[in-house]
């Protein structure tokens, strides 16, 4: 049996699962030390699950700490930054178009290396080890605890990054090293930056991760402890101590996959409805649909692979206002509600106490609305449906109706058929589908480089590169039968000669847990 | 025009994405190299080509790559500058002003870049009023000012001089170099007089692209509607330019396919709400000409931008995906690019289409 737990802002879900069964969930409102809140969860569903600690083999936690500490500028190291590709790339250092204050707060060690190799793996210059060896002793002498290493296309060569970072242990044995070609794909600008920003969060992710261990070991819970990923899939704690940049769209993420999971569709479009926000997404194979636009992080330009979702300022803690006009949001109580709603005893007309009013909810003292204009109430759920229908159509890509999927705690407040919806499906467990998400139990890996299909072909040289993908599941812990490639993608290049192409490939399995 | 800040840069590169009609490398390296430049203090001197002595000594700066292998190799400005001087040194006279060969994509960014680091003025000028794949295709050479001698570095110290018999041989040449250092290269070509820029290039385009970038921004910042601003910037009928709100829909199929190293691409697009409206962009590395409904509506050299429905921000080719919202802005070419001597070189025929060139203003009055 697993635990999922999704922290987000405003409330810790945890849901306990067997096989496709959701036993029990809770949804509790999160601490400030985070651990408090996830105890509190966890308690809950063992409490009204029965099930014995002892049965729970795995525990797997969606959170966004990371993403919101490097957004606040919170709690991070300083980066001793190690770029190898001298003498190309000399125009343009590392950090050149950071916010002032976040140059500020990692520190401007940036140490620029010889050496590297093409797009096609030759090497064009060997690595100047001396000049290592050299920032090694001045990373020492600091005292530096991070150090941020990118090699020229490192997606195609690693060895140029595990040659350096072998240099600066044999110097500093303690410090906590990021590797480019761990976090990012081709684009040295944009996988430097996630480089950097990981760096700078390695010492966060060690006390974070280790606080959910003590958390599970307070609740005497010895399974094994996961983090989801942005791509919806797991990682042990354990490489999430060394990647946290690697889970910072996971709360989108999980919630989609958990819409996909409980309504059993693969194709579909995703309505999560929180407290402040309405995220609209589409389920592509059952996994989210991603987009590929350089995306900002806390204003850093990164390139991951992000879940492509809409966010509109429409949620259970939306303000009504207006008498003639009625509007919904985008301004918002929040988690406040439980003060400030009508149906709570507060003065604020919220969209909850809307869908209080029509009927859709059961929350609360609905006598608090009983006496709102029946025009009032019919305006506000105009102006939050078509909210929707506008979100819902910007997403779409083709007019025809599709199937969608309600979940998040604010799904009561559709309570119409919606435009360009053909079914819509509001699950059972729809207010916890992130921590659903969380404990669906995927390991996953993807591989991408540019490679050239010459002699040996393209059908060969794709099976290669699926094999070793299929590995590096198997690696994280997936049930090697289960592993299948989901995701092949070529992009040719253009302007070259040679006949080559950017290879992705994806590859996903059932982790072994138990059950 | 003045290029003094952070947000100055930027305006400029967005503005050279615009006019990149979907190619010409993704101005996101220049912007960071002439950032670079601006907050050490040098800003770009930007002059009319009016200002230039007839005798003036004018040169180009570009790069000759691959897109993708540019966002890994980046930039040396050390190398720009090592190039200006051998080639200074090569043609046994020293460089009066720089001028972009393409307004669109990395190159016009870069050379500001350029010009910022040696204290040259960049003409407000370039060669095509936009982007295109090869080096051959602008007015310089048209009118007879050779490309060569094409002088070629890499980072590492190899250098090449290309002197060839025509342009196009040039492009050849030069693209064979790049190929065999790694797919990216910089080149210092085009030697002019200012009196051939004063007669042969296309004027204004440095200051059209700023603003371009600016309205885009401003637009976005004031008005609901950010294409309102950049329809009002760009159709003066009475100035000769002549601009159209194309289409408004989102991307339902892309087509690519790599034939000789070109990029060869069909975009696909249906109206809102309504999927028996569609309009096609078809590309050769650049977007060449749209059809609404099977009607052409705008035919290279005119221009053809497909923009971020929302925030009207350009969207380069590589860049483009399914499903995106976007909206198609169709430019008029600048007078010079319409005579009959340019669309014989890249008007329609140029990329192996049959029909005619038809003014964009004709074919949407």
């Amino acid at each position: 049996m697993r635990i999922g737990v999704d922290v987000g802002g405003t409330n810790t879900d945890a849901v306990i699962m067997e096989g496709s069964r959701v036993l029990a969930s809770a949804k509790r409102p999160t601490t400030e030390d985070v651990a408090g809140g996830m105890v509190a969860a966890i308690r809950a569903v063992l409490d009204d699950s029965q099930v014995p600690v002892s049965d729970i083999h795995s525990v797997m936690v969606g959170t966004t700490q990371f993403i919101n500490a490097f957004v606040e500028r919170k709690h991070l190291s300083e980066v001793a930054i190690i770029r190898i590709a001298l003498p190309l790339s000399e125009g343009i250092p590392p950090l050149v178009d950071w916010p002032d204050d976040l140059r500020a707060a990692i520190g401007e060690h940036i140490y620029m290396v010889g050496g590297g190799c093409y797009y096609t793996g030759a090497e064009y210059m060997p690595l100047d080890e001396e000049a290592l060896v050299k920032a090694a002793r001045d990373i020492r002498d600091k005292g530096l605890e991070a150090v941020a290493i990118t090699s020229i296309f490192a997606p195609i060569r690693q060895d140029y990054e595990e040659r350096a970072a072998a240099i600066i242990r044999e110097y500093a044995p303690d410090v906590a090293i990021t590797q480019s070609n761990q976090v990012g794909s081709l684009n040295l600008v944009e996988r430097e930056n996630a480089a950097v920003i990981n760096a700078s969060l390695m010492r966060l992710s060690r006390q974070v991760i280790d606080s959910y261990r003590k958390s599970l070991a307070a609740l005497d819970i010895n399974g094994r402890l996961y983090v989801t990923q942005n791509d919806g899939t797991l990682m042990s704690a354990e490489a999430a101590e060394q990647n946290p940049v690697m889970t910072c769209s996971a709360g989108p993420t999980n919630s989609m996959r958990g819409a996909g999971f409980l309504s059993g569709l693969k194709e579909a479009v995703v309505i999560d409805i929180g407290g402040t926000t309405t995220d609209v997404g589409f389920l592509h194979h059952g996994f989210p649909r991603e987009t590929t636009d350089a995306n900002d992080i806390g204003g850093v330009r990164t390139n991951f692979s992000m879940p492509d979702v809409l966010s509109i300022g429409l949620g259970g803690g939306s303000i009504v206002a207006g008498d003639a006009e009625v509007t919904v949001g985008p301004a918002s109580v929040g988690y406040r509600i439980l003060q400030e709603a009508r149906i709570f005893g507060g003065s604020t007309l919220t969209a909850t106490d809307i869908a209080v009013a029509s009927g859709q909810a059961d929350i609360g003292d609905a006598s608090a609305v009983s006496t709102l204009p029946s025009e009032l109430v019919e305006n506000a759920l105009s102006d939050m449906h078509s909210k929707i229908e506008t979100a819902l159509d910007r997403m779409k890509t083709s007019a025809r109706a599709v199937p969608a999927v309600l979940v998040g705690g604010g799904h009561v407040l559709v309570s119409r058929s919606l435009k360009g919806v053909s079914e819509l499906h509001r699950p059972e467990h729809a207010s916890v589908a992130n921590a659903i998400g969380a404990a669906i139990g995927q390991v996953g890996a993807r591989i991408k480089r540019i490679v050239e299909y010459g002699d040996s072909g393209r059908d060969e040289v794709i099976r290669q590169v699926s094999e070793e993908v299929k590995r590096d599941v198997v690696e994280a812990g997936g049930i090697p039968e289960t592993v299948k490639v989901v995701e092949i993608e070529e992009m040719q290049m253009t302007y070259l000669q040679a006949n080559a192409v950017s290879l992705k490939i994806r590859a996903i399995g059932d982790l072994a847990t138990g059950d | 025009m003045e290029i003094r800040n952070k947000q100055d840069v930027r305006d400029m590169a967005r503005g050279a994405a615009f006019l990149g009609v979907g190619g010409g490398g993704d101005p996101y390296v220049g912007q960071l190299m002439l950032q670079q430049e601006v907050l050490k203090g040098r800003y770009p001197r930007v002059i009319k080509a009016d200002e230039l002595d007839d005798d003036a000594r004018v040169l180009s700066v570009c790069g000759i790559g691959s897109p993708p292998v540019l966002v890994e190799h980046l930039l040396s400005s050390r190398l720009l500058s090592e190039l200006m001087d051998r080639m200074e040194e090569h043609l046994g006279y020293s460089i009066d002003a720089l001028i972009s060969a393409e307004i669109g994509g990395l190159n016009s960014v870069m050379t500001l870049g350029v010009a910022a680091q040696r204290d040259l003025p960049l003409i407000d000028a370039d060669g095509m009023g936009r982007a295109f794949p090869k080096l051959e295709l602008v007015t310089f050479s048209v009118y007879g000012c050779p490309a060569s001698p094409v002088m070629i570095m890499d980072e590492l110290g190899n250098m090449a001089i290309v002197q060839s018999r025509d342009d196009a041989t040039a492009e050849m040449m030069s693209r064979a170099i790049s190929s065999s250092l790694g797919a990216m290269v910089y080149s210092a070509l085009y030697p002019m007089t200012g009196r051939q820029v004063k007669d042969f290039a296309v004027h204004d385009t440095i200051s059209l692209c700023y603003s371009i970038g600016k309205c885009i921004r401003e637009s976005r910042e004031e008005l609901d509607n950010p294409f309102d601003g950049l329809l009002a910037l760009l159709n003066r009928p009475e100035e000769g330019r002549h601009c159209r709100l194309l289409f408004d829909g989102k991307i339902v199929d892309l087509v690519h396919e790599i034939r000789d190293a070109w990029h060869f691409g069909t975009i696909t697009m249906e109206a809102n709400g309504n999927p028996d409206d569609v309009m096609v962009v078809e590309m050769q590395n650049e977007y060449l000409a749209a059809r609404h409904n099977g009607k052409t509506v705008t035919m290279v050299p005119d221009l053809l931008c497909i923009l971020d429905a929302e925030t009207a921000e350009p969207i380069t080719g590589e860049r483009l995906k399914y499903g995106q919202r976007i909206k198609v802005v169709g430019l008029s070419a600048a007078p010079i690019m319409r005579r009959p001597e340019c669309l014989a070189v890249f008007g329609p025929g140029g990329f192996g289409y049959k029909e005619e060139f038809k003014p964009i203003e004709e074919l949407n009055p």
